[in-house]
Order: C-alpha cells, then structure tokens, then sequence
C-alpha cells in the first residue's frame, strides 16, 4: 500500500490574497489529491463512502486482471492463521477468471468471481475540512486495519506538505481533546494522542 | 461581479491526465503522474481527447476566486449551482472555489458575464480545457 500526494492547492497565497489568516476559514477552499495505491477493492468501498471526495479508480472492465495471487491484499489475521485456505481460494479465483477471459467472456462480466482481496489503486481528491474529517475517523483505534494504514500514511504526506494545517490532525480525540465515540471508546485515548503528537 | 482567480491546484491539467489514464492502465497513479510531468506534450494530447461528460476526471482540483459582488449575485449563483462554495470575507467581497468540472457544468447551463469570466480566469491554469470549454460554450 502507498499514498502518495500528488498536489494540493497552497494555503500560503490564499492567505496572502484574502488577508485571512485563521487557515480553518480557508481549508473547505483547499484540495488534495492522493494517488492511493495497492489497496484491497475492500478498502476501497469503504473509502467511496465519502462521498465529498472525487475518485478515479482503475477499472476491472478494461484493464486485465493478471497474475491475481500476486495482486491481492491479505490480511494479517488470515496470514497468522496459517493462510492457506484464502490462498487456494485467490488461486481458484485467478484461474477461473483467466478461462472466462479466454472463452470470450467481457472483462466487466469475468471480473465477478474476483475476490474483495483484489488490488486496486486510485486517485482521490478532498478538501481540508473533508480531509481533516477522514482522518479523524479513520485514525481511530476503532477504524479496519487497511484503511487506518492508509490513513496514517495519507496523515505523513499531508503533514510534510502542509505542517501548520495538519499537525493539528489526527484521530478525533487527538483533534478534540476527548474521544466523541461513547461507549465504544477504545479507552486508549492517551496512547493515540501521544503517537498523533506532531 | 469581479472574478480573480488567486489560487488553484499546480499541473492541473497533468492531474486531470492522471485521472483519465488511471481509470483505463495498469500502471500506478504516481506512476503515471511522474512521466506525463516529464512530458507536457502527452498532456495536451491526453487531455486533448477528453470528452466533457465524463467530468469526474475534472474534479481532481480545486480553484480558489476572490469575487466582488452583491449578496443577491452571489445567492443567484448559489441557487443556480451547489458546487461552488463560498466564504463572505466582508462586504462585497467572498472567496469562491469550486474544481473544473462545476466551472465546465455552469458554462453550459449559463450564458451570462460571469460564466464566461469563470471560464477565461482558467485560461492560463487549463489551457487546453479552457479552449474546449470556449469552443462548446462559444
């Protein structure tokens, strides 16, 4: 998995030409865009319910899924318990798309016995306010590995392109002092501040 | 109402390149975006091909205007389109910021001043996008 970002609009000449000076007034009017990259089509439908984000996705009707037991996302817990059945399963799946193929068979129409654990890349573009709020979701204790992974590396690249806006950034008992998920609260809040801490 | 266009994403027309060629290769994003940087004639190319309906491939952007204009010119532009957001800065001035899809989408639907000065502030940030847009909106 890599996020990388590819460009973002600068808060430096937005300041400059408005005057302003508080960056939380302008950031709905900054964007950022990553290029999210080896991620499984499982993180993936989480990440399109942000729905205020745009994303470009590559797509299984046109671009030929090769080689799938090198291009899965395995979770460790399948790896720590030894892994071979979802192995076998990947291998049954890449061969059985691959003779749907060769039949004749449209991509768009082989690609539905392909697993979750497929690999897929995008690109994805939000805004600060949006961003700050994926990041406070999907930090927390309590998001799915992948996309906390993600997260964390989507947090590295927006922090070294803009520090002022994004070290403020973080799961949201990082961002809010408190953690705001109840009774579902990890109850590990200081541990999570302490390794947001910029 | 006076536009001035005072930020916007850089290389956005690489960007945009990214996006289309991402949906369709099997080559990485980042991939893709490093050697179209190197190569701005592939760019012009790429984008040259885009057809205007398939906007999402314009959203991987963000354009930031500083508008004069009255309250009710801004909430006619409010009312005609939900995907420019606006900021009252004071008085008469806002800033506005929206990404090339919603500037292509009210182009068509719009034939006012404003329109066509949204759409000409872009000339220098999309050239290419800019000439497709003057060549459909006339």
């Amino acid at each position: 998995m890599k996020a990388k970002l590819l460009s973002y609009t600068p808060l430096a000449p937005l300041k400059e030409a408005t005057g302003v000076l508080d960056a939380r007034i302008l950031l709905p009017h900054l964007g950022y865009t990553f290029a999210v990259e080896r991620i499984s089509r499982a993180c993936s439908h989480q990440l399109v319910r942000h729905r205020v984000a745009s994303f470009s996705q590559q797509s299984q009707r046109y671009i030929t899924v090769r080689r799938l037991q090198e291009r899965v996302v395995t979770p460790p817990s399948v790896e720590k318990a030894g892994g071979d059945e979802f192995k076998e399963l990947v291998k049954e799946a890449g061969e059985a798309y691959q003779r749907l193929v060769d039949r004749g068979v449209p991509k768009e129409d082989a690609r539905f016995v392909l697993p979750n654990a497929a690999e897929t890349s995008l690109l994805m573009t939000m805004d600060g306010r949006s961003l700050l709020h994926f990041l406070g979701l999907r930090l927390c204790n309590r998001a799915q590995w992948e996309i906390r992974a993600l997260a964390d590396e989507m947090l590295g690249e927006a922090r070294k392109a803009e520090p002022e806006v994004f070290n403020a950034a973080g799961p949201y008992c990082y961002q809010l002092g408190y953690c705001p998920e109840g009774r579902f609260t990890c109850g590990r809040m200081r541990e999570a501040v302490d390794r947001y801490k910029a | 109402m006076r536009i001035e266009l005072v930020a916007h994403t850089p290389d956005l027309e690489a960007l945009v390149a990214v996006s289309m060629l991402t949906t369709t290769s099997g080559a990485q994003p980042s991939t893709l975006h490093e050697r179209l940087l190197a190569n701005p004639e592939r760019i012009h190319d790429v984008v040259s091909r885009l057809e205007v309906q398939h906007g999402n491939v314009l959203e991987h952007n963000r354009l930031v205007w500083l508008v004069e204009a009255t309250g009710d010119e801004v909430l006619d532009v409010m009312l005609d389109t939900r995907v420019l957001l606006f900021t009252r800065l004071d008085g008469g001035r806002w800033l506005m910021s929206g990404n090339l899809r919603a500037i292509a989408e009210y182009a068509e639907q719009k034939d006012t001043e404003f329109a066509r000065g949204l759409v000409d502030s872009v000339k220098d940030a999309a050239p290419t996008i800019h000439a497709s847009l003057r060549r459909r909106t006339g």
